[in-house]
């Protein structure tokens, strides 16, 4: 019985059967801190190159978005948020240097940390920031039904939640790009199933491959990338079978439905994509904050010279942004890519080897 | 830098504690009487001098208190430099209102270890302050130890060539501290909080000893990136030999940090030179705090220079910088 | 945007709640989107809320894809 094999095994067949270039997207930020951190790059053949996308819900929460966290806090309310939001900029700063200014900005580790504090604190106001893609969604819609039935009327959510599939049809069909496949985000497809993303080989005669995080994973999703790419073919395949089922989680969507509503949303470095965010449904209207604190969100405007927006399309590598390194970076990063842990800029700067001279 | 305030991420070791310091001590390099950056630094007449403040939260933790960290914190600085813990001083700031057993349970601790390595305590201070001055207690210690090495250890002795040693399993303070600030329960994992004097005395006069360091705030990846960069040369690490035990990596794991970030406070990195290494390892390991001590990289020339570079456990290359700020829960 | 981790259940507390445990880390985590989660089940953590129940074993459709990719690269199949 042949067996998947090690992570090593699958790196040298990969090499093997890799012709011909091929441009692949890996979505999602966690496959880029993954291949990082496991020096998968090392060990592609020179005719893979790997593209890093949108997929790192922190590099594209809107700076409007931010801001709108931290009018908040400056209003006297406690915002409670994953750490990976905490020191993302806007003009007016994060909430982690609101937090060193003496606002209370505070992390969670779950989305039911919300209501924990928002029950320690009844007599202040508590926003709990829901950001983050399928994967992240459903925790907050947990949360809010939570608030909403035990009445807990000093907690709200600011839903900054995004869909991936708008983002990656986008980038599909984007010829500029040249993509040639898709790796997918295995935990957003732990959710949503195989059909969301089945455009990509139906409609656009791209391989698509869901992958988990694990260094093998990753080199298997790649090794089928390849294959079917050499091969000619194109179809969507998982080689996380043992997390994602092809029909995804119905218990979860149950909820995300019951909860939210679709609507536009402003990605950091692609603009307005249509029917790609989600926002409270009017049930829970009451537990919305843009609507109890009357907040306007305005897209914010890049600060100038930053190319987040090419980044995070892979249109460029963070090395031929010119602000990479010299003005930008870990310690004053000038825009998303680079605040994020695992931001393209981010994990290029601290893991990559190629482009340090 | 500008007047930004600073911030948390400035004390938690790695790059932004770096800038920092390198900001704040501008006066004195400009005048030319700046510090060396070693954990202790070595003054005329043959002895080592340092001084650390410690104001970990929560005081109390598994496997120690901010008594014994304070202790072992100063000790093991002098320590790496190859000085006996002889002398202390510490000062206290305490905050109105603080409860004089609990200070007085701290200085128990304090004595306690400093009776365990010989150290005494020489000179001291106190000073209460209102309420909100400081957050309960802080602790200073300043330590003085005669340096019982031939040679001055020093991250100039490094060469090509030399072997990286790592004397016990990583992170295990930053581990035990996260989860207390994190609400994780994790069995079995405690501080690595202990006075290295005892087991490092034995190697000291080890020929081919070259430098040690006390993995504290910033890990063991810090230290390793700061020899790096102070000796322009390129230290290649291997994945797994790295010493890392099941209670910090399933918090690393369920938090999303990464061991070689998380403090560590009874550990030690040595560079020796080449051949040595197996002695050396075979001495440390005679410790009951160094029983896991093992070699973990080489020190090469070559590109990339002034970095650390590691092989990982798939067999392939990837870089370790400095860590960046504080490290938070992600869930991305 | 996926950071989850395996964990074990080692007690269901109530109809949302259950005990877990990942490596040494014992967690409370939230079952509500999960069906029937039971003592011994291993799941998928993200957010402090199962996610999903984790297969022990690759299915078929891995061998078969595995089989596919060596025998690309020309490699003999074995028994």
């Amino acid at each position: 019985m042949i067996m998947p094999g090690s992570a090593g095994e699958t790196a040298g067949l990969l090499r093997r059967i890799s012709r011909t270039p091929l441009s692949v997207m890996e979505v999602c930020g966690t496959h880029t801190v993954s291949i990082f951190r496991s020096g998968i790059r090392s060990l592609l053949p020179p005719t893979i190159r790997l593209v890093s996308g949108p997929g790192c819900p922190v590099c594209v929460t809107d700076q409007g978005e931010i801001d709108a966290a931290i009018s908040l806090l400056e209003k006297g309310a406690i915002v409670v948020s994953y750490g990976d939001m905490f020191r993302v900029p806007c003009a007016r700063g994060s909430l982690s240097s609101k937090r060193a200014e003496g606002y209370d900005s505070r992390i969670a580790s779950g989305a039911m940390d919300a209501l924990t504090v928002a029950l320690e604190n009844p007599e202040k106001e508590v926003v709990f920031l829901g950001v983050g893609f399928e994967t992240t969604s459903p925790a907050t819609a947990v949360l809010v039904e939570e608030t909403a039935k035990r009445k807990v009327s000093n907690l709200s959510v600011l839903s900054f939640h995004k869909m991936t599939p708008p983002a990656v049809k986008l980038l599909a069909q984007d010829p500029e790009l040249g993509l040639g496949g898709f790796l997918l985000p295995g935990h957003v497809s732990v959710i949503l199933g195989h059909d969301p993303f089945a455009f990509l080989p139906r409609q656009f005669g791209l391989p698509a491959v869901i992958a988990g995080f694990e260094p093998d994973q990753i080199l298997f999703g790649l090794a089928e990338i390849v294959r079917q790419h050499e091969s000619g073919v194109s179809a969507l395949r998982s080689v996380y079978s043992r997390a994602v089922r092809p029909e995804g989680n119905q218990k979860a969507k149950a909820a995300l439905e019951r909860v939210f509503e679709v609507r536009d949303a402003t990605w950091r470095g692609l603009g307005v994509i249509p029917a790609s965010g989600l926002t409270l449904g009017k049930k829970f209207r009451a537990f919305d904050a843009e609507v109890r604190f009357d907040i306007t969100l305005s897209p914010g405007t890049p600060p100038p010279g930053c190319r987040c927006g090419e980044v995070l399309t892979g249109r460029i590598t963070p090395p031929e942004c010119p602000l990479f390194r010299t003005k930008c970076t870990p310690a004053s990063p000038v825009g998303p890519c680079m605040v994020s842990s695992e931001g393209t800029c981010g994990a290029y700067f601290r893991f990559f080897k190629g482009d340090r001279s | 830098m500008t007047n930004d305030p600073i911030t948390l991420g400035h004390g938690s070791g790695g790059r932004q504690s770096a800038e920092l310091v390198s900001f704040l001590l501008e006066s004195f390099r400009k005048r030319g009487i700046g510090p060396e950056m070693e954990d202790a630094a070595v003054i005329p007449g043959g002895y080592a001098f340092t001084v650390d403040g410690f104001t970990v939260s929560p005081r109390k933790f598994p496997g120690g208190d901010i008594g014994h960290l304070c202790v072992c914190g100063c000790a093991n600085d002098l320590a790496v430099r190859g000085a006996s813990p002889d002398f202390l001083g510490i000062s206290l700031v305490i905050e109105e209102g603080f409860p004089k057993d609990e200070a007085a349970g701290y200085m128990e601790s304090a004595a306690k270890t400093c009776g365990e390595i010989g150290m005494s305590l020489a000179a001291g201070d106190t000073k209460v302050v209102p309420v909100g001055g400081v957050e309960g207690l802080i602790m200073t210690g300043c330590a003085v130890g005669r340096i019982q090495t031939p040679s001055v250890l020093s991250s100039s002795n490094l060469q090509e060539g030399d072997s990286i040693i790592v004397t016990t399993s990583i992170g295990r303070h930053g581990a035990a501290i996260a989860a207390s600030r994190f609400n994780l329960s994790v069995d079995g994992l405690e501080s690595d909080c202990a006075p290295l004097w005892p087991a490092l005395q034995p190697i000291l006069a080890e020929k081919g000893l070259r430098c040690m360091r006390d993995c504290t705030r910033g890990g063991l990846g810090t230290v390793l990136c700061e020899w790096a960069e102070a000796s322009g040369l390129h230290i290649s690490l291997e994945e797994d030999a790295i010493p890392l035990n099941l209670q910090v990596r399933s918090l690393c794991d369920v938090l999303g940090f990464d061991p070689m970030y998380m403090a560590c406070e009874g550990c030690a990195a040595i560079a020796v030179a080449p051949g040595c290494a197996e002695d050396i390892v075979r001495k440390l390991r005679e410790s009951p705090l160094c029983t896991e001590a093992t070699v973990i990289g080489r020190v090469l020339a070559g590109e990339p220079s002034g970095m650390v570079s590691l092989r990982t456990s798939i067999g392939g290359e990837r870089l370790v910088d400095m860590p960046f700020g504080e490290l938070l829960p992600r869930i991305c | 945007m996926c950071l989850a981790v395996p964990h074990t259940i080692h007690e269901i507390l109530d109809e949302n709640r259950a005990l877990a445990v990942a490596g040494a880390v014992r967690t409370e985590i939230r079952t509500d989107l999960i069906d029937t989660p039971a003592t011994g089940d291993t799941v998928l953590v993200h957010a402090g809320f199962a996610i999903e129940k984790l297969s022990l074993s690759d299915a078929e459709e891995l061998i078969q894809l595995w089989d596919e990719l060596r025998s690309l690269a020309g490699d003999d199949h074995a028994g």
